[in-house]
């Protein structure tokens, strides 16, 4: 995973540069998630990995997938990915894309898992308190994990704030056994 | 019926839920994305600081010491079976700790400081980071103790002072642990507090030690770092530097620590086995870039402080500190030039070598005296060893050469025989048993015996019966005597004649 990244890396960043002069930031993230979901399909993996078949043929086959949905210069990266035998690495792409996206827009993905659905109300003081200490916008999703017994853990890329009875839990084992 | 576990105490749970901090912390994590021969990538980990701790689920813990654009490469301490690909990793924040203190005296610990001979928790109150930085130049004192190894052969030519790193090195079955043995077991009595640190032993040789250091009463000033040939390559790399930090303990209370590492070829090897998985490019016989640092900063550690630096670290007035080092390395087929030992050489403060040719003619200890220095020790010797064993050197080394070339001529003159028969008698003085440290005195009276000719007619296959029955004679009659050189170690006149008075009684009334 860690080594696809790295390879997927200049892909996004191109896409990204090119999306930035287009000034269609949001076209751009549309058409690569269409091509990045059919990417990642079993059945069409196989064709985009077959021996062979062409590099065009194989960059055809996507595009014809997804239809109107691209534009010419998403066809074209697509071309690009096809000729350098990218094509499976679509959806690092996509992830590094929306990555650089994020931060331009200076938000961060947030993934709240609590053990309870949370009231609005709740989600407005956590999204506002996680603002202040992020210092950027937050786009909160929530989710629900009945095992964490009670509270929450929050997400955010790599940082992780565990607030669950079942961390605390984890902490008083480890604190009895040492 | 469930076994009763001693951290089972009501009193101690209570005070472990007081002390349990619950509040949430903000953490970073990442994700396994590989497990290989102890080695785990990992998948985010932002923040992770090099040598940080990671912590792995079910209580797992690893060091992150690959910090790449994309992942981290990280060693698992100890078992990596339960560890499994998308299981998250989380940074500690903090650095490798092990417990230090007199509690570990007489105990076997793993490299974690974890005990493990069975004898029950150990209770310790400090803790110290296994990686330290060596102490600077101003809070150095010069080498000018001694730290006798109680081998005549050792402290007459290549003396050791406390705080100085002195290599032993030799091929394999040269006696080699041996000599670093004796050398614990003659600091019974002294105060100095000894490190031994196994690496890579079979767990059998590991048993052996501990054994003897019980049965000579060492094991009470003696603490044992064992990380055995079936522990990971990790615990064998890490090994010595634990070592070095329960010994450093003693050197901030300025007090004298002896530390063994027995031996650093098995930590070289596994730091190779480490760097390659982690994929670093390999140098010369597959060592990585840093091997040389890799033992430079660790016997960098070794030194002697000032009482500044003393009163600094530990509030001791008036003290100095030291931590002598005693590594071992072992050599291939004698091939002293190979990458490790030539390292190990450059770094340390002189070199024992211990031949496999003299080992087999009976030499023992096995040590080459020609080849074999001590670059600050002779500042530390005790007068009268070094008034007395100055002409043991030279009488060895025209011996070895004129040995050489007697071979081939038939007819010698007197002086040439004369030296060679004394070099001969020097050579089998020099013998010595293991397990049997001499003290001061009794090594001044034998090179006394020597240098001052009583033993030219002693027959060559008698000296070691001659020394024997000299020594008890000697410390039974003249116990005053003996007892007086052993505590000032001071050379005069006076001492002199008391000698020669003594030799002259015993080889005139005493058999042998």
């Amino acid at each position: 995973m860690a080594e696809l990244t790295t390879l997927a890396r200049p892909y996004a960043k191109a896409a990204f540069a090119e999306a930035v002069e287009q000034n269609a930031l949001v076209q751009w993230s549309d058409m690569l998630s269409i091509a990045a979901q059919f990417a990642a399909d079993d059945e069409l993996e196989k064709v985009l990995v077959h021996p062979a078949l062409t590099a065009e043929q194989q960059a055809t086959a996507l595009t014809d997938l997804c239809g109107d949905k691209l534009n010419q210069s998403g066809k074209n990266f697509l071309m690009i990915l096809g000729e350098n035998k990218r094509l499976t690495l679509l959806p690092q792409i996509v992830e590094a894309f929306e990555e650089l996206k994020a931060a331009q827009e200076h938000a961060v993905d947030v993934t709240v898992t609590s053990a309870f659905e949370l009231t609005d109300a709740q989600q407005e003081t956590l999204s506002q308190a996680l603002k202040n200490k992020l210092q950027c916008d937050v786009r909160l999703t929530g989710e629900v994990d009945q095992t964490l017994v009670g509270g929450a853990i929050i997400r955010a890329g790599d940082l992780v704030i565990d607030g669950s009875v079942r961390g605390k839990l984890a902490k008083l084992a480890e604190a009895m056994n040492s | 019926m469930q076994q009763l576990n001693p951290s089972e105490i009501s009193e101690i749970i209570k005070k472990r839920i007081d002390n349990l901090d619950v509040t949430s912390q903000a953490q970073n994590e990442g994700t396994v994305v590989s497990v290989f021969d102890g080695i785990v990538r990992i998948h985010g980990l932002a923040d992770v600081m090099y040598g940080e701790m990671i912590e792995f689920e079910g209580g797992k813990y690893g060091l992150a010491l690959n910090l790449e654009r994309d992942s981290v490469g990280a060693v698992v301490l100890g078992d990596y079976k339960s560890i499994a690909e998308g299981q998250t990793a989380k940074c500690t924040g903090r650095i490798l700790e092990v417990p230090t203190g007199e509690a570990l005296l007489g105990r076997v610990v793993d490299a974690l400081g974890n005990p493990i001979d069975g004898k029950g928790p150990i209770e310790t109150a400090t803790k110290a980071p296994v990686e330290r930085v060596a102490p600077g130049v101003i809070s150095r004192q010069g080498v000018d103790q001694p730290l006798e190894t109680g081998y005549k052969s050792v402290d007459s030519m290549v003396p050791v002072g406390r705080g100085q790193r002195e290599l032993i090195i030799g091929d394999r079955q040269t006696g080699k642990s041996a000599m670093a043995i004796d050398a614990i077991i003659n600091q019974k009595g002294t105060g100095v507090k000894c490190v031994y640190v196994a690496i890579g032993q079979k767990q059998s040789s590991i048993a052996n030690v501990v054994r003897k250091l019980e049965e000579h009463g060492a094991m009470e000033h003696t603490i044992i770092v064992a990380a055995g040939a079936s522990d990971p390559a990790s615990m064998l790399y890490l090994a010595p530097y634990a070592g070095c930090a329960m010994g450093e303990y003693f050197l901030d209370k300025g007090e004298d620590a002896l530390i063994v590492y027995d031996d650093l070829t098995k930590q070289a090897w596994a730091y190779r086995q480490i760097s390659l998985l982690l994929k670093r490019p390999p140098g010369r016989e597959a060592y990585p870039g840093d091997v040389f640092y890799l033992h430079s900063r660790l016997l960098e550690r070794a030194c002697r402080v000032n009482p500044t630096y003393v009163e600094r670290e530990s509030g001791v007035k008036g003290q100095t500190g030291s931590l002598t080092a005693l590594p071992i390395i072992e050599t291939q087929g004698g091939d002293v030039s190979a990458f490790v030992p030539t390292n190990v050489i450059s770094i340390t403060d002189g070199q024992i070598f211990l031949e496999t040719s003299l080992f087999n003619a009976g030499v023992r200890p096995a040590m080459n005296a020609g080849i074999s220095v001590s670059r600050v020790g002779g500042a530390a010797q005790t007068k009268i060893i070094k008034k007395l064993g100055g002409g043991i050197r030279l009488a060895l080394a025209q011996y070895r050469e004129l040995a050489a070339f007697a071979q081939f001529a038939s007819d010698l003159d007197d002086a040439t025989r004369a030296q060679l028969e004394f070099g001969q008698r020097v050579t089998e003085l020099m013998k010595q048993k293991q397990y049997a440290p001499m003290s001061t005195g009794e090594m001044g009276l034998s090179i006394f015996a020597a240098t001052e000719g009583f033993l030219d007619d002693v027959e060559v296959n008698k000296i070691g019966d001659f020394e024997a029955a000299l020594i008890s004679y000697a410390n039974s009659e003249f116990a005053e005597l003996m007892a007086k050189i052993n505590v000032k170690g001071d050379y005069s006149k006076d001492i002199a004649a008391s000698l020669k008075e003594l030799v002259e009684k015993f080889k005139s009334t005493q058999a042998w």
